[in-house]
């Protein structure tokens, strides 16, 4: 694996850009999901400590919606779409009420609809970012089925620890906020799409980006 | 005296004197592990975070790993005046978050292997494990206290537990 703090910034740029196209392309299919504006942020690469990972992307008590999926054959990844747990049930509310045309509030929403349909939204934001990024850098690849949890985000950061760690004490991830926007009573739906690529799979990205 | 709390980061280990309160949040896979000598009154918590130092410079915080943090808070317990023989331990932690039905990824499932070689590396020290809370797919946040020498384990729609 190259090491990770030796990293120059065109190769940062160049990751970052994966981060973008990704994101791009996820948006575009959450707004036809949800027919709604998405607005999304600049993606940032970052090398994080492994130690301060709970921190680093808020209060690490807070109880958050997660949807996991893992990437593999090609370029190996992983790939997690947060959501604080307010958030995650009024996406799921959206998307309820844009499939059937009624709205029922989450309170009334069976657990295991509520875990079906974010696991839904999480794998067409997810699969769509993969889909991108795979045709960028021309690699085939199988995606996973999704895995949902709601936790405290530290407990849901320790997977990006347990990727990282036995390698050293940093990760790099590729970090994008998005937001759906134009809802009626004027709130925003936002989330996190956190890219984890597995510490052995860098080189080869590196590679297809042309800047190794 | 005032029970000092310390709260426990990412492969931190800590050894203090009672009266004190040992505080670890959010614990995904992660282990909080426990050992206590109420004679000498002396307490100690490790957030160990995989199982195995393999190959691995020696450089990063003994804490991370079951196989280096069980010795290292073991000798610092007996620095801080505990007898080997009166050490007990408890442990709570090492949930599997996700879980991806026909995918084979080996650090999904490292939780239960820090819990493995916690429970293999306490008990090659001779050190009793008397209570634990491990494994599930839910985080834990966990608190100890020298006051009654219990484990309060707090998890998501579980509630709290002592053990």
């Amino acid at each position: 694996m190259a090491d990770l703090e030796s990293f120059n910034a065109l190769q940062l740029d160049a990751i970052r850009e994966v981060g973008n196209i990704g994101t791009g392309n996820a948006a575009t299919a959450l707004s036809g999901l949800l027919s709604r504006m998405i607005h999304m942020s600049v993606p940032e690469t970052e090398i994080v400590s492994i130690y301060e990972l709970a921190g680093h992307y808020g209060d690490p008590m807070e109880i958050v919606g997660a949807v996991f999926v893992r990437s593999m054959g090609g370029f190996e990844c992983s790939l997690i779409f947060i959501q604080s747990e307010d958030d995650a049930d009024l996406m799921v509310e959206l998307l309820l009420k844009q499939q059937f045309g009624t709205f029922i509030p989450v309170g009334e929403i069976p657990e295991e609809m509520k875990d079906s349909a974010l696991s839904e939204v999480g794998n067409i934001v997810l699969s769509s970012f993969l889909n991108a990024i795979n045709l960028l850098i021309g690699t085939q690849y199988q995606i996973s089925v999704p895995g949902v949890a709601h936790d405290m985000l530290s407990s849901i950061l320790d997977v990006v620890a347990s990727i990282y760690g036995q390698l050293g004490e940093t990760a790099l991830l590729v970090n994008t906020e998005i937001s759906v926007e134009g809802l009626e009573d004027g709130r925003k739906i936002s989330g996190h799409i956190i890219l984890i690529p597995d510490p052995e799979a860098l080189d080869l990205l590196l590679k297809k980006l042309k800047v190794m | 005296m005032a029970e000092q709390t310390i709260v426990l980061g990412m492969a931190d280990l800590m050894v203090a004197p009672a009266p004190v309160k040992l505080v670890t949040l959010g614990l995904g896979s992660c282990i909080g592990l426990v050992v206590f000598d109420t004679y000498a009154k002396v307490a100690g918590m490790a957030h160990i975070m995989l199982p195995d130092s393999r190959g691995l410079k020696t450089s990063e915080k003994v804490g991370k790993f079951a196989d280096t943090a069980v010795p290292a808070l073991i000798e610092e317990m007996l620095k801080k005046g505990a007898t080997h023989s009166h050490i007990k331990a408890k442990i709570a932690g090492g949930a599997q978050m996700f879980s991806l039905p026909g995918a084979s990824a080996e650090f999904l499932t490292v939780g239960a292997k820090n819990v493995r070689e916690t429970k293999v590396k306490l008990s090659k020290m001779g050190i009793a494990l008397i209570a634990s809370d491990t494994g599930g797919n839910k985080g834990r946040t966990i608190e100890f206290s020298t006051g009654n020498w219990m484990l309060k384990v707090k998890t998501l729609g579980k509630g709290v537990s002592e053990i």
